[in-house]
Formats: C-alpha cells, structure tokens, sequence
C-alpha cells in the first residue's frame, strides 16, 4: 500500500480497470466485472478483514469501480510524538536485542512491560520524565513500570528537587521515611520505587492527590512514618502495583475524606472508646483483631487513623475503615452541637453489615436526629423478622419505596426542615409493628404514604396525579417553570403507564371499600369495578415453554410476583364473600400490586435519560427482587441492588436485586447500553456513564436562582480572566498555578504553565476544565480578597453580584445547587464541589470515582444554560439531556480518560449553541439578572 | 397495530387577499396546529399456495380480517410495492390508481386533506427496510462474507423501498439511517466493524422503536449469529413492541439452529409472531438465498388496514386474516397474529434524545 500511495502518500484509482492491484492487497474482488453494477466480494477473508477494521474507505472505492470520481485515500505516515528517541525503547526492552532494529511501535508491541513503561512516562510531566531518564535509564526502569504507571504520575521533579507531599516542611520526614534525599532526586526516586514492594510510592502518590492543606496533618514528622508503617504492616504482601488495576481505594478515600476539626484533630464519630468497642466487634481479619487489642490504649484520634491506614489494605465492604468512612460522613454534615451520640455511632456500627448501604440516607439529611436513626433501625429489623418470604418481600418494597419518596420530597424542600424528624418518623412509623398478615401491611402501607403525603402536601389523601405532580418538582409560578414541571410529571406517567402499574388510587380505594364492605356498606359495584382494574395486567406473550425455561434460565426466570398478580380475583370475593374476615382480609390481596405502584414511583423519579427498559419491560419493576434471595450470595435485602439476569433470552430480561439503595446510579447502570455512541464501538466504561447520568438525574434545580445561575457562569469567566492575565504577570501565573496545582496533575499543570508563558492562551484555556476555572476564581477571591485588577467584565460583574447577592453567590450555596452527589466518594447523595482532582480507576470501583471526581458537567450546562438564555427550571430538562448527548460521543481510550470526557462535553456544548440538539426547546426565556 | 396515533400536521393556512392574489407568505402565513387521531391498524400479509409461491392478484373481498373474533373491515389495501389504496365499498378505486389513502378523521379542509393523503399515499409506496446487523464476537468468523451479502441485498432492493443500516454488539450504532440513497446505506454497512458482547434484543428493540416513528410498511431484517449475551430486556418486549408496531421481523441466523438452540427458537417464534420469516443459513449461498427470500416476500406482501371495531379488550388482541372464495383453497396466511394498545403516552412521547432517526421523515405512522 505504501508502494501503492508513492511519495505524495495517496492512493489513487481512477478508473475500475486500474484498481486491481489495490484489490488483491486488500482481500477483494470485482463479483461482476466493471461498470455501474460493478461489486465487491471477499477474496482473502483475512486481508478483508484488516481492510475493513482498518477503516479503509471500502465504499468509497466501490463506487469508483461503477464509474464514480476518481478514488483518492491518503496513506502517508502521521507523526506522532515520541517520547524521547527511538533509541530508547528499541534498545531496552525485557527481550533485549531481540528489540533491537525493530521500529518503536513494534518494540512496544512486542513487549508489554516496556508499553506499560512508555505508557507510565507519557503521564509525567516533561521535566520529571526526562530526569529519570537520565537518572537511570529505560532498561533500569523497566522493572518498576507496573508502580510506575499506578503510582508514577504525582512523582514530580521541579528545578532538580523532588516535589514532595506537604512541600518544604515535610523534607526531612520524606527523607527518613525513604531513607534518601528529596534534594538528591535520583535516589529518592530509586528508593520511592523500590521500597516494599511499590507500598512507599502507592502512599506519597496518595499523599501527593491531596490539597496543601490535607497534607499539613499526614505528613507532620511524626505522622507520616506512624501512617506508613501501619499501611505497610509487618507483611507487604503483594505489592501494590501487582494486580490489574489499583486495589481498592479506601487508602485515597480515607485520606481525602478525612475531617479535621478546629483544633486539627481527625474527627472521632463517636468517640475513642466507641471505636475500640467497633474493633472489637467480631472479625474474620486477623489486622482487625491486632489493632483491637492495641485500641484499649489509644489516648488520641491519630491512633484511631493509624489503625485505619492498616486496614486500607483489608479488602472488604463492611470493615471498620467502611464502617468509618461512612460514619464520618454522616457526622461531619451535621453542627457540633448535633454529632451523632456514642450510642448511636455504635448501633450503627454494629448494624453496617446489614443495613449500611441504607445509611446513605442519614448522610443526605443531616438533620435526621440520633432517634429518628434509631427508629429506622428497629424498623427494619421488625420487617427483616417477618417470617413469611412474600410478605417480608413485600413488606421491604413498601417500606423503602416509602423512604425513598420522602428522600425526593425531602430533598426537593417539600418537606420542610422543621418537619423532617416527624416526617420520618411518622412515614416509618406504621411498619414499627410488624405485619403479621399482609392485611395489615396494607394497613401500615396506607397509613405510611398517608403521612407522607401530609408532610409533603398537608393532607393524607392525594390522588396518583396529584402524588406525581409533587414528585415533579415544587409549584412553579412562572410559565417556564410549569412547563417542565409538567414535562417531568409526564415523564414519570409514562413509565408508570410503561410498567402498567396499578394506580394508587385504585389501590387505596379498593383498600377502603373493602373495609366499608365488612361493615355492611353497600359499595360492591363499585369495587367490582376497581376490581376488575388488577385484571388488567397481563404477562407478557410467552416466547419460551416452561421447560424450555427451566433448561435454558434455571434459577434466573422467576416471576412468581407478576404470576400471583394475574390470578389475583378480588372481585370474585367481592362477589361472594364468604365472611366479612375474608373481606377485610381481602386488603392484603392488594399489597403487591401497591407494593409495585409505589417502587414504580421510585423508579420512574429517577428515570435516565434514553430509558428502555423502564418504557417496555413491564416485568421490570415487579422483578424487583427484595427478598434477594435470586441474587447470588443472596441475603440482598438492605444492599444496593445489582442488575441480575442480562444476557439471558430466556430469563425474562434483567431485573434488579437487592434494597432502593444507591437506585439513580443502578438504573443508569441497567439503562446504560441502549445509549448509542456515536463512534463505532465506542468506549463507554460500565461504571463511568451511570456516575455521569445519576450525577443529572438526581439532581433538580426548582431552588436555583437567576442570580446562581449568572454566578456559575461568573465564576467560570473569571477564572478564565486570571488564566488570561497569567500570560502576561509571572508572579500570577506563579499563584494561579499553584491554585490549578491542586486540581491538576502535575502534567497537565505544566503544559498550562507552558502556555501561559508562550502566551498561548487559548491552549491553556482549552487544557482547564470547567470545574477548575470555577474553583479557580473562587480560591483566587477568597485567598486573595481584593485583588481584583486581574481580571476584567466578568470578575467585575462577580463582586458586584457578590456584594448584593453574597448568600446566592457563596461557594457553599453554588456547591449544593450545582455539585453532583458521591454516594461511593463521599458515602453521601449530597450534591457537593469538592476539592479534588480526577480519581483514577481502581479495583471494584472502575471509572466510577472519577465520575463521582467529575463536576464539571452540571457547572459547563449551567453555563450554557445562563448564557443562553434559558431560565433555571430549565436545567431539570437540559442537565440530563445535555449529558445523555455528551455519553454518546464519548470516546474514550483508557478507563481514566477524562479528556475524552472534556471533549464529549464540550462538542456537546457547540451543538447546544448551534441549535444542532433539537430535542432541547429553542426558545428560551430571557430574563436579567436582578 | 391499533396504537393510538397522534399526527400532529403542521401546516399553512395561507390568507387570500381578495379573490385573486396571495398576499406575500411572509407576512400572512400564520401556523395552525391541526390535531388528528387515528386508530389504524396496518397488517402485512404474506399469501402462499401449496407449492409455497406467491399468490398475487387478490382484491380486499378476498380477506377476511377479525380481532378478537369481531370482523373487520379493511379500509385500505394495496399489494407489493404499489400504492395502498382507500378502500370503498366496491373495492379499492382501480380505476384511479393515484387516489391514494385519504385520512377519514380530523378537521382538516378537505383540499388540505388531498394534499395530505397523496402524500402520505406516496409514502405508503414501498418498504421502509431496516438492516440489523450483528457485530458481535460472534461474528469474527465470516464478518466480511457477512458484509458482502448484505451489500448485496441492499443493492438488490430496487423500487422505492428506503433503507436504514443499523449494526450491534454492546451497543447499538446507527450505521445509516433510513435513506432511499443506496450508496449511504452501502457505505454504512462497510464501516462496520467486528467485537464486543452482543445485545440482540437490546438493539432490536431500539430498531422496531425507531422504524415504528416512519409512516408506511417497514420491516425489520436482522443478520445475526444468534447468541445474545449482554442484553437486558427479553425478546418477548421487542416481538410484543414490533406486533404492536405493525413490523414484521425477518430473522437470518449465520449458525446452525442446533448449536444455539435458544436462539433459533426466538427467532423462529418471534418472526412468526410478527409476520416475518427465520432463516438459518450457514453458508455464504444460504445467506444469499435467505436474502433473496426476503426481498421476494417484500415484493409480494399485501398490505391492509383496518380502523377497529369497538373492542373494550384494553390487553392483548388476537388477529386472524383468512382468505374466502376459490382461490382460498390450499393457501396459507402470513401475517402478525394480534397486537396489545399500547398507551398514548407510552407510543406518541418517548422519543430518546437522539433516536437517529432523520426528523425530515414526516409523522409518525399508523399501523
């Protein structure tokens, strides 16, 4: 082909009769000879093949032959950068010669430590990577590639010193720890890489993730080696860098997550004897039982976090350092005056194994009171006590469909703060009893959602659209606002309508007409009638027999829910009751068809963007599986739900399996294939999307002000201001790099301060992301208050929106209104800015921490938003549009690819602009900022 | 598919100034929203006699179509590629081959109405073709074998039949969207490339939802080696969407039926439910057969419509079509065997955020 393209590098066929040579590399043959019919079929299946994965323009050519414009496909060379000279990698690679003559890219093929290597360098910034370079060569770094590319890219030498976590003043304690010099780069390099096993450079590149100011508290002369040694232990082990992908994260959570109250302590839930009781809590660890002995001393929380350091390594999802993590965050939301009592840190430590994933709740509304926590427990250790299957199952539907429809009303302000403890407690409440027969769960069903409805709305009785109107959002007094308000009810009708659920109203009133009909009422025409509305469902058409199911999905097909629904006759009772017993026991006949209605409203709440399954598997809210009995492993019932039985044609289609815990990211998880992406096989990692999608769908946007709005926009602005004056004030850029520095990798913050300092502007801009010009200008205000001559309209215009609005315009409100949650970062669905940079992928996690990591989308589409137009209500229908549109274009390379991500956002963003996204209404409403 | 049918026809009334002249567009046109509903259920059937040809020439008179048992009355009619035609008590107008379909319902003037239904009637001429095409690990073997015979057939298909291209592993990828351009097609189908788990019925559905937003008969052709290891909803929801769409479902397996034996019974029951056709063709010259097969059952389907009788069954309603009179005799009936109403709300919205389906191709169809 290269023969073939010459030296200007284009393959040229003009006509049919010339394009036989070109053919015959390519696998093909003309079927029919030349002329306008003329086609192509395969010759050689394996040339063909490479030619059309190649992406060579096949049909382009085809209709040349039939007479078409000349064929013409450029085959020259691309350059593409290489790191250091050829020389470098043809000659060190763990074949030794055997590399030697071969070009780069066969080397690297041909050799996968020395890709890996390639690949770990490429991550370093240049000054860095060409040091250990010329400190020790490729041949010499080759065994620590796999630390390297796991732990290499924080490792940062500026101006011959080694970069080190907590700067200057924690030198020397580096200096002991790693036993060589900071000042001496090459061998504190060595040693870094070197030491146990890769453990000393999975620390410093934790320690190096954080803020300056986290670093003060680990890396303090007597900290840092106590932390090391405890997360070293007295067996290595494997080292870090050994598995395929990071272990898990707990070491980066644990750190970055941390709290330090005012007196620069770690925060204690709780307090230090609770902690030792926590450790002495039954263990299948042998750490665990180790540091429980030595916790009977402990005389300071730092003890505390040395024992948690060691237990970052235990991999597991009940431990303490999880238990700690979590309690952390339902503590650190809540004013000193309100911590969580040392008894209920304990209870709640000693349920976590259970129930912990349920505690996510208590981390989003801080205000839930130590008993309102206390209440949820008892209660759902009186339903886990029910020993009937069915009933408990539907009993665990009903009661957490209900915590969860007070999570959306809560956290849409529709349950007033002041209510929320009685609210809770009063929809919790009527489960406290227990079900004996699902007669009285209906009882304790209705009674539950009566409550509900009576926080949110002031009466217990609403109608299913009056139920659904609320879910969607707040009333709204302006047109804007009530369209998408409608729009959103809307779209929670039609995937009711989707799952063919039973209306609540039809369910309770069938509930009560049954109850007046044992009392003598005459009210059976009418309940005949409702009756008659649970006969509607029908199973969908069957495709398979049930033998053909039992051989081909044993133990996957299972819709015992669905098939009771269908041979439910009430209005056979209703007919000819037998007894007035009967009667009123004819209520719990009705339980799993309010149990589905009210996970339906769940369901729907939360529905993704592009949905499929929620719109035509009506099985897939009955398939819940509460019990979590189908679920391997079973024992399910509190957990996140997994998505259970895909890839099975005969299985019924997937269901999930497990609690309502952590819903917004499952559905997005289940929902998250039938997003097309616009590039062929496009890379679209499993646990990236669902961050992206629940990170837009739970969030909604009725309290956002226009003033909120315009200050996103602000604050992007004015970070772009700075990065702009940076060009020209060496001293700024010096402080808006150490700023970026704290969002950024140490490579990406010096390609922008080489911008910067070439005066390449636009370079440096397109290199930041929305959430790190945002961050930028806010540190930049607070840090330097005052300072204002660096930047132009945009910052002007900031402190004069700040100075009028300074609540609507403050770092705290922006961060609720338009942080995004980080229910597996932070324990918390809390919408929440935080201060870190992108997470890389680990074991278990996948690219989900980095898309809990990425903020950047609900600050870029609120931009976009403001910028346009468009009034704040409008977020809640362009959020999780704009973001679907985003997914699709993702192309990514690698599971930590976050600039592919940037990419997708941003052409995604054009598109807005240029009117492209038609789904997205034109007309926007224009209104100034007051 | 008696799904109720939202048509929003958004057209011009334009103001006349006097008797004679039309005052400039621009400043007298003003948009009228016109709203018409119907509930049309549009059946593709397939008749063949004994020897297993084709039985071309039958009139409406020569069917009978029931739902529920209740008979029905065809209200249109056409056969192959040729125009559906209005039905009237005498017969389709043969007399007036392009007084096409004309909307019964709804307050369009009856000059717009003309207009509208020619149109519409065009449309109606021809098949809308969608391709599925299986990209999976499955098919690293004979992948390129398989992109000729699909070339082939879109070459093949002549008359105004429009093609959309779609292939799928994980995912879904819309190689072409629907186009009467065949070199766009061609071109979508080799960009293809092969890898990743496969998710059939995932990707089937998004197909059947995708051609159900296209006025006229559509069909559903997928080439695939069977397996489905990734998809989330169950054929039973995508065979129950394409019924109640109207959209019959050719099914061509690249693997024996007997190595994937789960596979070949879904695509054997699922294109009979909906009117379709499974192939099972392991060789390069079955695929082609299979091809051929199909674009010869296009050619010859006849199309009915049918606005229904008064049926309270909200759930599922079973469709017979017979043939009376002489012909009848020893000839079998291909066609979808009912259909469930879906919600308006779930057929008319749910248009994902990028269906991929060209917006410039007119309102969503009545089946």
């Amino acid at each position: 082909m290269v023969t073939l393209a010459g030296p200007e590098g284009v393959i040229r066929v003009s006509s049919c009769d010339q394009a036989g040579p070109l053919l015959n590399i390519l696998g093909y043959r003309l079927r029919e000879g030349c002329g306008k019919d003329a086609a192509l079929e395969t010759a050689d299946p394996e040339s063909a093949f490479l030619t059309i994965d190649s992406g060579f323009p096949l049909a382009e050519l085809e209709q040349t032959l039939q007479g078409g414009h000349p064929f013409a496909c450029h085959f020259a060379p691309t350059p593409v950068p290489l790191l250091f000279s050829p020389d470098d990698w043809t000659h060190a690679g763990t074949k030794g010669s055997q590399n030697k003559g071969n070009d780069v890219l066969d080397s690297l093929l041909d050799d996968p430590a020395l890709a890996r290597l390639y690949w770990a360098m490429a991550r370093m910034d240049t000054e860095t990577s060409a040091s250990l370079r010329q400190f020790a060569g490729i041949p010499r770094l080759l065994p620590f590639a796999p630390v390297l590319d796991f732990y290499g890219s924080h490792i940062s030498i500026r101006n011959g010193r080694m970069v080190v976590p907590g700067g200057a003043a924690a030198e020397s304690a580096w200096k002991a720890l790693a036993e060589a010099d900071p000042e001496s780069p090459k061998e504190f390099v060595a040693r870094l890489l070197a030491k146990d096993d890769g453990w000393l450079a999975a620390y410093f590149d934790t320690l190096s993730r954080l803020t300056p100011a986290q670093q003060v508290y680990f890396t303090e002369a007597h900290r840092l080696p106590r932390f090391y040694e405890a997360l070293r232990g007295k067996d290595i082990g494997d080292g870090p860098a050994r598995p395929v992908f990071r272990p898990d994260p707990d070491l980066l959570l644990l750190v970055t997550r941390l709290e330090l109250d005012s007196s620069g302590q770690p925060m204690v839930p709780g307090n230090l004897e609770v902690w030792e009781q926590i450790l002495r809590q039954k263990s299948d660890s042998k750490v665990v039982r180790q540091w429980a002995k030595r916790a009977n001393h402990w005389k300071n929380p730092d003890q505390l976090v040395e024992a948690l350091f060691a237990f970052s390594r235990q991999s597991t999802e009940d431990g303490p350092l999880q238990i700690y993590l979590m309690l952390s965050a339902i503590d650190g939301a809540r004013p000193p005056e309100r911590r969580l009592s040392p008894q209920t840190v304990r209870l709640l430590a000693q349920k976590f194994a259970r129930f912990g994933n349920q505690y996510l709740t208590f981390s989003e509304f801080e205000a839930l009171n130590d008993d309102s926590i206390t209440r949820f427990l008892e209660v759902a250790e009186v339903i886990d006590r029910i020993s009937n299957v069915t009933l408990r199952a539907n009993a665990l539907g009903i009661f957490q469909a209900n915590v969860g429809l007070w999570q959306v009303l809560a956290r849409q302000g529709q349950i007033p703060a002041a209510k929320v403890n009685t609210s809770w407690q009063a929809v919790i409440g009527p489960f406290a009893a227990g079900s004996p027969s699902s007669a009285q769960l209906f009882d304790s069903a209705q009674a539950s959602v009566g409550e509900l409805w009576r926080a949110a709305a002031g009466r217990p009785n609403l109608s299913q659209d009056e139920v659904v109107a609320l879910l969607a959002g707040p009333s709204q007094s302006n047109p804007d606002g009530q369209r998408v308000r409608q729009e959103l009810a809307d779209r929670i009708r039609s995937v009711m309508d989707g799952q063919r659920l039973v209306s609540l109203d039809t369910l309770l009133a069938l509930g009560d007409g049954l109850n007046e009909l044992a009392q003598g009422k005459d009210v059976g025409n009418t309940l005949i009638s409702l009756a008659g509305q649970l006969k509607e469902f029908e199973m969908p058409r069957p495709m398979f027999t049930s033998s053909e199911r039992s051989e081909w999905a044993a133990g996957f097909y299972n819709t015992r829910h669905s098939s009771l629904q269908t041979r439910t006759d009430l209005a056979k009772i209703i007919k000819s009751p037998r007894s007035k017993k009967e009667l009123v026991e004819a209520r719990g006949l009705v339980v799993p068809f309010l149990r589905d209605t009210l996970v339906g409203l769940n369901y729907a709440y939360y529905e993704p963007p592009g949905a499929q399954i929620l719109l035509n598997n009506p099985l897939f809210v009955r398939s819940h599986d509460f019990s979590g009995e189908m679920a391997m492993g079973g024992g399910q019932s509190w957990h996140v739900p997994h998505v259970f039985g895909s890839g099975l044609p005969a299985g019924g289609g997937a269901h999930l399996a497990g609690s309502l815990a952590d819903l917004p990211f499952v559905l997005a998880e289940a929902e998250q294939d039938f997003i097309v992406p616009e590039n062929v096989q496009a890379l679209i990692w499993h646990e990236l999307v669902p961050g992206l999608v629940s990170s837009a769908t739970l969030p909604r946007w009725w309290g956002v002000t226009r003033n909120e709005l315009h200050a996103v926009t602000l604050y992007q602005r004015t970070g772009e201001e700075l990065l702009t004056a940076a060009a020209q004030d060496e001293k700024l850029r010096q402080t808006v790099l150490d700023i970026l520095s704290e969002r950024m990798a140490p490579q990406r913050s010096e390609q922008v301060g080489k911008a910067l300092r070439a005066g390449a502007v636009q370079e440096a801009l397109s290199r930041a992301l929305p959430g790190e010009t945002f961050y930028l200008a806010a540190e930049f205000r607070q840090r330097f208050p005052g300072q204002d001559g660096h930047w132009g309209k945009a910052g002007e215009e900031l402190d004069a929106l700040s100075k009028e609005y300074p609540a609507e315009v403050s770092w705290k409100r922006l961060s609720d209104d338009f942080g995004v949650p980080h229910p597996a970062l932070a324990q918390s669905y809390s919408r929440e800015l935080l201060k870190v940079k992108p997470f890389p992928a680990f074991m278990g996690y996948s690219s989900r921490l980095l898309a809990e990591s990425w903020d950047s989308n609900n600050l870029y589409w609120a931009r976009l938003a403001d910028e346009l137009g468009y009034s704040p209500a409008m977020l809640n229908r362009l959020v999780p549009e704009l973001t679907y549109h985003m997914v699709e274009k993702i192309f990514a390379t690698d599971f930590e690819d976050w600039p592919a991500m940037l990419r997708a956002m941003r052409e995604t963003g054009d598109e807005f602009r240029s009117g492209k996204i038609t789904t997205v209404p034109k007309v926007a409403v224009t209104t100034s900022v007051q | 598919m008696a799904k109720r049918f939202l048509f929003f026809l958004l057209f011009v009334v334009v103001v006349l100034c006097g008797s004679i002249n039309r005052a400039p567009a621009q400043e007298t046109e003003t948009e009228t929203k016109i709203r018409v509903e119907v509930d049309m259920v549009q059946l593709n059937v397939a008749v063949m006699d004994r020897k297993g040809n084709y039985v071309t020439g039958l009139r409406p008179s020569d069917f009978v179509v029931t739902e529920d048992g209740i008979a029905q009355k065809v209200a249109t009619f056409g056969e192959g590629n040729e125009a559906t035609r209005r039905v009237t008590s005498n017969g389709p107008d043969r007399e007036h081959p392009g007084d096409r379909m004309r909307l019964q319902h709804g307050s369009a003037d009856s000059d717009t109405s003309s207009e509208l239904g020619s149109e519409l009637g065009s449309m109606m001429a021809g098949a809308n073709v969608f391709i599925l095409f299986d990209t999976s690990n499955y098919m690293y073997r004979g992948f390129v074998f398989a992109q000729d015979a699909i070339a082939e057939f879109v070459r093949s298909l002549d008359g105004p039949d429009r093609v959309a291209f779609y292939s799928y592993s994980r995912d879904l990828s819309r190689g072409a969207t629907l186009t009467a351009d065949r070199s766009q097609v061609l071109h979508g189908v080799r960009t293809t490339v092969a890898g990743d788990d496969a998710a059939l019925y995932n990707a089937l559905l998004m197909t059947v939802r995708d051609a159900g937003q296209n006025t006229g008969r559509k069909v559903i052709v997928v080439f695939s080696n069977g397996p489905d290891n990734a998809s989330m909803v169950p054929p039973e929801d995508v065979a129950e969407l394409a019924q109640s769409k109207g959209i019959p479902i050719y099914m061509i397996s690249t693997r024996e039926a007997k190595l994937e034996p789960v596979s070949s019974t879904v695509f054997k029951r699922m294109s009979a439910a909906t009117g379709g056709e499974a192939y099972f063709a392991k060789t390069w010259k079955q695929q082609q057969k299979a091809f051929a097969s199909i674009r010869n059952d296009l050619a010859h389907l006849y199309s009915l419509s049918y606005y229904p009788q008064a049926n309270p069954n909200r759930g599922w309603r079973s469709i017979t079509v017979k043939l009376v009179g002489d012909r009848a005799k020893g000839c079998r009936v291909r066609t979808r065997n009912g259909y469930r109403p879906q919600s308006t709300r779930v057929s008319a919205e749910t248009v994902t955020p990028a269906s991929g389906v060209d917006s410039a191709q007119g309102p969503p169809s009545s089946n």
